[in-house]
């Protein structure tokens, strides 16, 4: 599925409706085999932010960066990171997204 | 089910073992439990092996056989468990399970980790194994920076601050001074953990615990096999394993874990008693929120107070609640597989009475073991016979 600006991949379950933010080989609310891509609005509210400032070694050649859970307005949680890291640190605040690097949400303050 | 008793424990330091293996550090602890249990080798029926990361950190797997050869024991099963930090808590629990159900009459565990000799990107690389990694991996998330996700939750629900959670390390490290086997005992100021790096924010270096190489081992026995132990039988009165969530998303919120709450709902059950019962826990404090979160979830402190309690002394020995009164994992050291069967030996030392940092007339001993993202749990409750 092509990305489409400002969406969010996860999956939906063809059975009973139930999205989650995956990956995930069956739906946890029904168990049917059926889950498949879906992309909701990445617009949400911000439940917790960190600095990760000692990253391990996959990622260490990116110096300092901001990860962020994210309730989406489609009620579910994804984590991803923050594009600023002085996030201005309200929980809640309204965020949307910036882009999606190698399938890892990027969101910034609305 | 047979009454199951902890006729014998053992310990290495925890700390820097420097050009030691894992298997050097197994066998010191284990030797020491079959001793102090005063069990002969061939009485052993079984081994379980608590172990996280020597797979990517020493290439070395099949411990639980490798340790069993080393000490001379006979043919047994000698099963090597995985549960991340809880893998020592899980194995104590499986030997708990073949003695009550009659595989054997006695079984040995064993909790070890090398880690020192490894850097920290290699550390934190290889502990990140405990992730779901198709989820909260992919972001680049580490521990430290789940329990900063969780302090500022608990800051914004119940007010906490940073000099209340200074308290848990203060009093932690302060604990670790008076115990002979801890890494990392200090005094520590309040201006000195404010002034630490940050790690993940807003979680700073004294809120994390050490790296840590060390091994733990116990020796459980059927109860009317522990008559004539030379050291008091300590009996067992529940041992519970619970999993949750692999990933954040699955938590209802972070500053709890459904793992943790479980466990200690099933540990009372089991042992028939309630939280104001319990005289002394050891608890999962890989970081310093991990102790406030942990104690809440246990029922110990009520909600949103776990800061709190610690700030007004209630959580040290000869508090309310003493909650680590070895130190914990902040002062005594994190040797990730060996920390649930340390903190067994704790507990049995306190209920002997002859702890370094004893908690007064402890009778009766919780000890709770975390893995992953609160994955995977268990609550042990122990207590000395005449209690």
């Amino acid at each position: 599925m092509s990305a489409r600006a400002g969406f969010v991949d996860v999956l939906k379950c063809s059975a009973c409706g139930a999205l989650d933010a995956g990956p995930r080989e069956i739906c946890p609310a029904c168990h049917a085999s059926a889950l498949s891509p879906e992309q909701v609005s990445g617009a949400g509210a911000l439940l917790s932010w960190t600095v990760i400032r000692r990253p391990p070694a996959a990622f260490r050649a990116e110096g300092a960066y901001a990860v962020a859970v994210v309730e989406l307005d489609a009620g579910i949680k994804v984590t991803g990171r923050l594009d600023a890291m002085d996030a201005g640190g309200r929980l809640g605040a309204r965020v949307v997204l910036a882009e999606n690097r190698n399938g890892v949400p990027i969101f910034r303050l609305a | 089910m047979r009454d199951v008793a902890i006729t014998g424990i053992g310990s290495t330091l925890f700390g820097k073992h420097e050009g030691r293996g894992l298997e050097s550090l197994a066998v010191e602890a284990a030797n020491a439990a079959l001793r102090n249990a005063g069990v002969s080798r061939k009485e052993i029926g079984a081994l379980y092996l608590g172990n996280f990361i020597a797979g990517p950190l020493s290439g070395q797997e099949v411990l639980a056989g490798i340790v069993a050869d080393e000490l001379g024991l006979e043919n047994i099963p000698c099963t090597k468990v995985e549960g991340a930090c809880a893998s020592g808590g899980i194995a104590f629990r499986h030997a708990v399970l073949a003695v009550s159900s009659g595989q054997c009459d006695a079984a040995l565990v064993v909790g070890v980790e090398k880690m020192t000799h490894a850097s920290g990107g290699q550390v934190t690389q290889a502990l990140n194994c405990a992730m779901d990694n198709r989820s909260d991996g992919p972001s680049g998330l580490t521990f430290p920076g789940l329990f900063g996700l969780a302090w500022r939750i608990h800051a914004e629900k119940y007010g906490t601050t940073r000099d209340e959670v200074s308290s848990v390390v203060i009093k932690n490290k302060a604990n670790g001074l008076k115990n002979p086997l801890a890494q990392l005992g200090a005094e520590l100021s309040f201006d000195t953990i404010r002034q630490s790096q940050s790690i993940a924010d807003p979680i700073q270096l004294y809120d994390c615990c050490p790296v840590s190489d060390g091994a733990a081992a116990i020796v459980v026995v059927a109860k009317d096999r522990a008559k004539g132990a030379p050291d008091l039988p300590i009996d067992v009165l529940a041992s519970v394993q619970t999993r949750g969530s692999p990933r954040i998303a699955g938590h209802r919120d972070i500053v709890s874990f459904d793992a943790t709450v479980k466990a200690a709902e099933f540990a009372y059950r089991a042992a028939g008693l309630s939280p104001k019962d319990i005289d002394l826990v050891e608890l999962h404090d890989c970081f310093s929120m991990a102790e406030i979160i942990d104690s809440e979830d246990l029922g110990l402190v009520p909600r949103g107070m776990g800061a709190k309690w610690a700030a007004e002394g209630r959580t040290r020995v000869g508090g309310d609640i003493p909650i680590n009164p070895s130190g914990g994992l902040l002062a005594k050291g994190h040797p990730v597989g060996a920390t649930g069967v340390g903190q067994l030996y704790e507990a049995v030392l306190q209920l002997r009475g002859i702890h370094a940092n004893q908690v007064k007339d402890a009778g009766i001993a919780m000890t709770h073991n975390l893995g992953g993202s609160g994955i995977a749990c268990t609550v042990s409750i122990l207590k000395r016979p005449d209690a």
